[in-house]
């Protein structure tokens, strides 16, 4: 092999991209895998911190403030290597998409919350005295207009967690920054294949932020103050 | 994990959480200084000068921090230009984080309202004047509380420059993790100190949040 890097990296480029293409579809599988599980604990969680008992909604609190304030690449350690040490041993892609999803989970607490409060209570108020039961007034009467209020920071923290699961390589999960990692290792084409990686990355979050903004546009049209 | 290996942690520990502190610290100077920068770029007339600063935000924010460091660190380096880890971390999350930061003082600056810029200039302040003197005075208070919850996450995104092997506490974790054998109790730990750094400093940008918002006149 002969000439610069470039040269080297023109040479090899399409089978450069199939693994990176590869890594991609795994980007998105922990994104989207990341989502979910983070979507439903958001949920849950956002009913404990709504409860009426005082200790389950402390547990709902603790949940949000222990996981919002350790770094996501120490839970994921602790996911990772830290059960396999007590002999629960789970592939790389699982324990990623558990370790966001319970990181992002305690995100999306206080997103839900927040779009259950920005409700008018009076709202809540009218249905319990037309005889709803306090399920009933939430699920017909809250939710569906708290979703307009938590659609984008919904799309904001999807495009957040686009980006985070990079740090899964770090547990060797065969995403798309593990695939550049070990393309980089063979080649020692670091500069051009990051900044690949770095294209990569923004032709997945760019039509995403594009698609919030639109969002954040038209749910901001016709609310009421 | 025995008494014994606890006290052989913990100083260690203690002091790598010092270097994720520093790290913290100097990233986040660069990061609001060159975020005010970007941010008048933004504003500025010239249109090859706010396109530049725009591009600028969109790649960074479009991009992940690891990406990032690993082009500083790896990419640089190829280049010849070879800067210790601490470094690139720092230059690396300040350049990320300053791309987040302008659009929050994009935010307060537009939260200003336009009279005040106006009066300002009808009584004879140039545009740079009322920058300073009339619309940045105004706009602080907007900025903080958002700036102190970017401190927050900055603290726990060095975690990742680990992956650079920047001496901080999650790279000092992760080498005694290897010698001891004991990842549980080692990254435990070290999530326990980062809980106890950015708790703290959580709650402050909250009641600063709480603070600042009083009194604000709406406009």
């Amino acid at each position: 092999m002969s000439g610069g890097p470039w040269e080297r990296f023109a040479a090899q480029f399409p089978e450069l991209l199939d693994t990176l293409l590869l890594g991609v579809e795994m980007t998105v599988i922990v994104t989207f895998g990341g989502f979910v599980v983070a979507m439903v604990l958001g949920m849950a969680g956002a009913l404990l911190r709504n409860a009426r008992m005082v200790p389950i909604r402390m547990l709902g609190t603790l949940y949000v403030d222990v996981f919002r304030s350790v770094p996501v690449l120490t839970q994921l350690f602790i996911i990772y290597f830290g059960l396999a040490e007590l002999g629960v041993k789970l592939d790389p892609i699982p324990a990623a998409i558990i370790g966001f999803g319970i990181n992002g989970g305690a995100y999306l607490t206080e997103v839900f919350r927040a779009g259950i409060e920005a409700i008018h209570r009076g709202q809540n108020e009218a249905a319990l005295a037309i005889g709803m039961t306090r399920a009933q007034a939430l699920r017909v009467i809250v939710l569906p207009q708290a979703v307009r209020v938590v659609l984008p920071p919904l799309g904001n923290f999807a495009i957040g967690l686009l980006k985070d699961t990079s740090v899964a390589s770090s547990v060797a999960a065969p995403e798309l920054s593990f695939r550049a990692h070990m393309l980089v290792d063979q080649t020692y084409l670091s500069t051009q294949i990051y900044l690949t990686v770095a294209a990569l990355y923004l032709a997945m979050s760019l039509p995403l932020a594009y698609g919030v903004r639109k969002l954040e546009r038209r749910m901001a049209r016709g609310r009421l103050a | 994990m025995t008494w014994t290996d606890f006290s052989e942690w913990l100083p260690q520990l203690l002091v790598a959480a010092g270097g994720t502190l520093k790290m913290s610290v100097l990233a986040f100077t660069l990061a609001v200084f060159a975020g005010l920068l970007i941010a008048l770029a933004r504003t500025s007339r010239r249109r090859a000068v706010s396109a530049v600063a725009t591009c600028y935000v969109e790649l960074i924010r479009g991009t992940p921090a690891l990406t990032q460091l690993f082009l500083i660190y790896f990419g640089l380096a190829s280049a010849g230009v070879i800067l210790p880890a601490f470094t690139a971390a720092v230059v690396g999350l300040g350049l990320n984080y300053a791309a987040y930061m302008s659009e929050v003082y994009r935010a307060g600056i537009a939260a200003v309202h336009r009279g005040q810029r106006e009066a300002a200039l009808a009584i004879g302040m140039t545009n740079a004047l009322a920058m300073r003197n009339i619309i940045l005075p105004q706009a602080v208070r907007i900025v903080v509380p958002p700036m102190a919850n970017y401190a927050v996450s900055l603290l726990k995104d060095t975690s990742v420059a680990s992956l650079i092997s920047a001496p901080e506490l999650m790279l000092r974790a992760r080498d005694l993790s290897s010698e001891y054998f004991m990842p549980m109790e080692l990254y435990v730990l070290a999530g326990v100190m980062y809980l106890v750094m950015a708790y703290p400093l959580a709650k402050g940008a909250r009641y600063l949040e709480l603070r600042m918002g009083q009194g604000r006149i709406a406009s």
